[in-house]
């Protein structure tokens, strides 16, 4: 037998048949319970018994995991197995508590129900995971599309700068309606320049790490490599200046930064775009009037003329209370009364949670984020491919920004922004998004496991 | 619902939902230090491993027919040790079951293996992420591992002697 073929066919017989798709079915089964769990327990503590709405809240979201799993198994058998159980728990206990607070606003005479629009979005978001997964074969297909995506981000972002379609809610200019559906197009744009930043990295990174005079010690990079810095800065500002959404402008800015750092591996880029992340954040405190206010509800929230101003650090204050109010163990789901905050569905899910939870739940959220933002990283660490890196990195990235800015800003660590709770918040655009970056995690770890050729997890 | 029952419930759920992070971490955990206590087991059950550091070429029995009998470490953490070349083959990996375990970030769990074909070494990597190298060449498709030829994988060098 020609040496060659009999090499290649003892390769063959010691691959690992990968068990990862099956685990992940455990896992999901397992969040499901826990989904089931929650929304019981709720049930239980607020209406004394279980009905019907246990079984509407809690199987589409899980049908549709299920949908997605199958799939999995189909069009990515080498994935990341932790990813998918992990976001479906997230958004499961995410639909429990905006459950509840429904529960107490029907209780209260109020009409707004945000719980039944958020098991449809997250079906819609699922099922567009589901086609992102199928039709994006890998990244390769993505690498063609670099500059479209830096169009679409620039232009999803403008959006809602646009007359009559763009429409601005509680001061901030980041929304588009139509027919009554308001939608977050910048959500979606993140997505686009995680595409256009890895692209563009991928083949500036050589004369970003390496071209540059040394002063004092320190590489300076050339003006011209200085220059997209600048631009995506500029940028930052303008969604400051221009839609009034702080957390916004830190999430793509530090989202940049971080994927620079990535590519060059130079502290310079970071510490130079902290720098001026700092400098514009002062600056903005002085100028803009809502950010000064922000600031003013950050340091000193409790202040009564700040506590009572509209807009000012009444909903931090009932936050803080609310998680105090929770203690160690928590109210139990359904216990506590995380309605007293003003948007307890959305930006202050988390101060929700903490109080029905406690600080041991709020820890195990916290823990969950961590599990999938170091999973999403790892498959940047195991792929081959550059931009497949560091969109990994950039997607692993996004998401835990946006948890350090958002649960950051009810715990009193940063000022308080308007970014969503991924996954967890009440809110169409964001699990749209954050769907789609599972999806994308997905792909990239099932393409960085086919060329390793073998399989980690046993 | 009793309060007691309320009680067990909550606290039933939050040891649930930490018993859910506990198995997604044992995963993890499996993935990054299993195969390794696997390993030393292993490891202490291949037979033929010698560790006698500096003994290279001191068994001058058959050298007359220039046939590799021996694999020795030439650079890298196990320094020293020699594997007799009994068998037809022998697998190099980070994998407990490999002939040869080279505990190293930049190895494979299968990372590549010598076959012993018409009267031949070839060394197969087996798509190692980090590549092997034979004489500083990135290897390929199999190739013929001469005498005293370097073999690199991740920081683990050696050689075939007689």
């Amino acid at each position: 037998m020609n040496p060659l073929t009999e090499a290649l066919q003892i390769s063959k017989l010691i691959k690992v048949v990968p068990r990862s798709r099956n685990l992940e079915a455990l896992l999901l089964f397992f969040a499901a319970g826990l989904n089931a769990f929650e929304i019981a327990q709720i049930q239980l503590s607020i209406l004394e018994k279980i009905t019907t709405d246990l079984f509407t809240y809690w199987f589409p979201p899980i049908a549709f995991a299920f949908v997605l799993h199958l799939i999995l198994r189909r069009r990515a058998s080498e994935a990341d197995p932790l990813i998918l159980p992990i976001a479906v728990a997230l958004n499961g206990l995410g639909i429990a508590m905006i459950y509840r607070l429904d529960l107490a606003s029907i209780a209260s005479g109020g009409a707004e129900l945000f719980a039944v629009r958020q098991v449809m979005w997250t079906a819609l978001a699922m099922a567009i995971a589901a086609i992102v997964i199928s039709f994006v074969p890998s990244q390769l297909f993505l690498r063609r599309y670099v500059y479209v995506s830096m169009a679409v981000g620039i232009a999803l972002l403008l959006l809602p700068l646009v007359p009559f379609i763009g429409t601005t809610i509680n001061g901030a200019t980041l929304w588009i309606s139509f027919f009554g559906v308001t939608f977050q197009p910048g959500e979606i744009a993140k997505i686009a320049l995680i595409i256009f930043f890895a692209g563009y990295l991928v083949n500036r990174k050589d004369s970003l790490a390496v071209v540059g005079r040394k002063i004092l010690g320190v590489r300076i990079p050339r003006g011209r490599e200085l220059g997209p810095i600048l631009v995506i800065w500029l940028a930052s500002i303008g969604v400051l200046v221009l839609q009034r959404d702080l957390g916004t402008s830190i999430l793509y800015f530090g989202l940049f930064l971080v994927m620079i750092y990535v590519a060059t591996g130079r502290a310079f880029y970071a510490g130079i775009g902290v720098a001026m992340l700092i400098t514009g954040g002062l600056v903005a405190s002085r100028v803009l009037d809502y950010v000064s206010r922000r600031f003013d509800s950050w340091l000193n929230p409790f202040d009564q003329e700040n506590y009572d101003a509209v807009g000012g650090s009444y909903q931090i204050v009932q936050g803080i209370f609310g998680m105090a109010n929770g203690g160690l163990f928590g109210t139990g789901l359904g216990g506590g009364v995380p309605q007293l905050v003003p948007l307890a569905e959305s930006d202050f899910i988390i101060s929700s949670l903490a109080e029905e939870l406690g600080l041991i739940g709020f820890f195990a959220i916290l823990a969950l984020y961590f599990l999938l933002v170091a999973r999403g990283l790892k498959v940047g660490f195991r792929h081959n491919d550059e931009f497949a890196k560091l969109m990994a990195v950039g997607f692993a990235f996004v998401i835990a920004l946006q948890v350090f800015v958002v649960i950051g800003g009810v715990t009193r660590i940063l000022p308080l922004t308007g970014l969503t709770t991924p996954l967890l918040a009440a809110g169409g655009s964001s699990l749209l998004a954050n769907w789609i970056i599972i999806a994308m995690l997905l792909r990239l770890s099932d393409s960085a496991a086919d060329r390793q050729a073998e399989v980690s997890i046993r | 619902m009793s309060e007691l029952a309320l009680f067990l419930v909550r606290t039933g759920f939050l040891v649930l939902l930490w018993i859910f992070i506990f198995s997604i971490i044992s995963v993890i955990r499996a993935d990054l230090f299993g195969q390794k206590v696997v390993s030393r087991v292993a490891q202490a059950n291949v037979p033929a491993v010698f560790s006698s550091p500096g003994a290279a070429g001191a068994t001058p029995t058959q050298q007359l027919d220039q046939k590799a009998t021996k694999l020795v470490v030439t650079g890298g953490d196990k320094v020293g040790t020699e594997i007799a070349l009994s068998g037809r083959q022998l697998s190099i990996g980070r994998a407990g079951d490999s002939d040869l375990i080279v505990d190293d970030e930049y190895a494979s769990t299968h990372h590549a293996k010598l076959v012993f074909i018409n009267g031949e070494w070839l060394i197969q990597d087996l798509d190692s992420t980090n590549g092997t190298f034979l004489e500083g060449q990135k290897v390929s498709t199999p190739q013929t591992v001469s005498m005293n030829a370097a073999v690199r994988i991740g920081q683990t060098t050696f050689e075939l002697r007689a």
